[in-house]
């Protein structure tokens, strides 16, 4: 006779009801879910928002052509710039094809989000002082995200309804002592390092946000410490820095090299700084 | 949860596909176009001027 024994087949060991699993799963989504926000909220900050950005500057730009269309051009009246609209073009050939950009009055985060903006306070352009200008550098077009690619004596050109005027950015750290302008070149005339109060004012500077000095009549110096017939014309751009941050700012300086008045008749003619 | 709501969808697997679809570009939008607009300022990620 023969015996077998026989193993009952066994079932898998009963799941363990876990109250425990549904919630780790839950939790997990729930991680990965936000990760995905965050990478969507970088997604909106660098290229949403210049999205939105570049249909506010065409919009600034078409308003300010056809404000210089209907009312022609008095060379000996200033520009008056309206809060949040815009008044001048910026050229910056040294960085490509992104320029022009209409610059606007104020640096409020609305009127930044249409374009570089103009600190209201400052001088306007060509006048005495220091015409101070912020931009985005990431996000919102940015701009000035390249600001720190320029090179002394590379052009800064402000239009106007009557007046092209290009500023050129002062020697840079390290170029100051010793500077030769007959060595530089054509490119460079007009630019040298500016004595006296202006000592230390540098074509490029990381400083902390809280410095506002440097835009500043004579950037540094208090204001009304130095008279106004003293001042140099210069133009001052600020930005982010690092990019993708706010813990800086970059500051460009320039100084005014050149002035063309515009002709009504010919509105084709541009400086020669700006290219072909 | 994504599991719960794929169980509550209505219809058969094609459907749900679609309505699946849709609701994710339906909070797309409500971040991009609602949310992060009135989050952003409050970040410190992008202010370029001088305080």
């Amino acid at each position: 006779m023969v015996t077998t024994t026989r193993i009952p087949a066994q079932s898998p060991p009963p799941e363990r009801p876990s109250r425990l699993r549904p919630v780790l799963r839950g939790l997990g989504e729930v991680c990965i879910t936000l990760g995905l926000v965050v990478l969507l909220f970088v997604f909106y900050e660098l290229r949403v928002t210049s999205w939105f950005s570049a249909r506010e500057q065409a919009r600034a730009t078409e308003q300010l052509r056809q404000r210089w269309q209907h009312d022609p051009a008095d060379a000996e009246e200033p520009v008056d710039p309206v809060a949040g609209e815009g008044f001048a073009r910026l050229h910056v050939p040294a960085l490509g094809p992104d320029f022009p950009f209409t610059v606007l009055e104020g640096t409020d985060q609305s009127t930044l989000s249409a374009g570089p903006g103009h600190y209201a306070e400052s001088a306007l352009p060509g006048q005495r002082g220091n015409f101070a200008v912020a931009g985005h550098r990431a996000g919102r077009m940015a701009p000035f995200a390249e600001l720190d690619e320029l090179e002394s004596c590379d052009a800064l050109v402000v239009e106007t309804d009557s007046q092209w005027y290009v500023y050129r950015v002062l020697p840079l750290r390290g170029e100051v002592d010793g500077w030769d302008p007959e060595q530089r070149g054509r490119r460079c005339s007009g630019v040298a390092p500016i004595g006296g109060p202006y000592q230390g004012v540098l074509g490029r500077t990381v400083v902390e946000p809280t410095r506002r000095e440097v835009i500043n009549p004579v950037p540094g110096q208090p204001r009304g410490t130095v008279p106004e017939q003293w001042r140099s014309r210069l133009i001052t751009l600020t930005t982010c820095h690092p990019r993708y941050s706010a813990e800086k700012r970059m500051i460009v300086h320039g100084v005014l090299t050149k002035r063309y008045p515009k002709v009504a008749d010919r509105p084709e003619l541009k400086p020669p700084e700006l290219g072909r | 949860m994504y599991a719960w709501i794929w169980r509550h969808l209505p219809g058969s697997v094609p459907v749900k596909v679609v309505q699946a679809v849709v609701l994710v570009a339906v909070v797309v939008t409500v971040l991009l176009f609602v949310v992060f607009p009135w989050v952003e300022p409050m970040l410190p990620f992008t202010d370029p001027t001088l305080e």
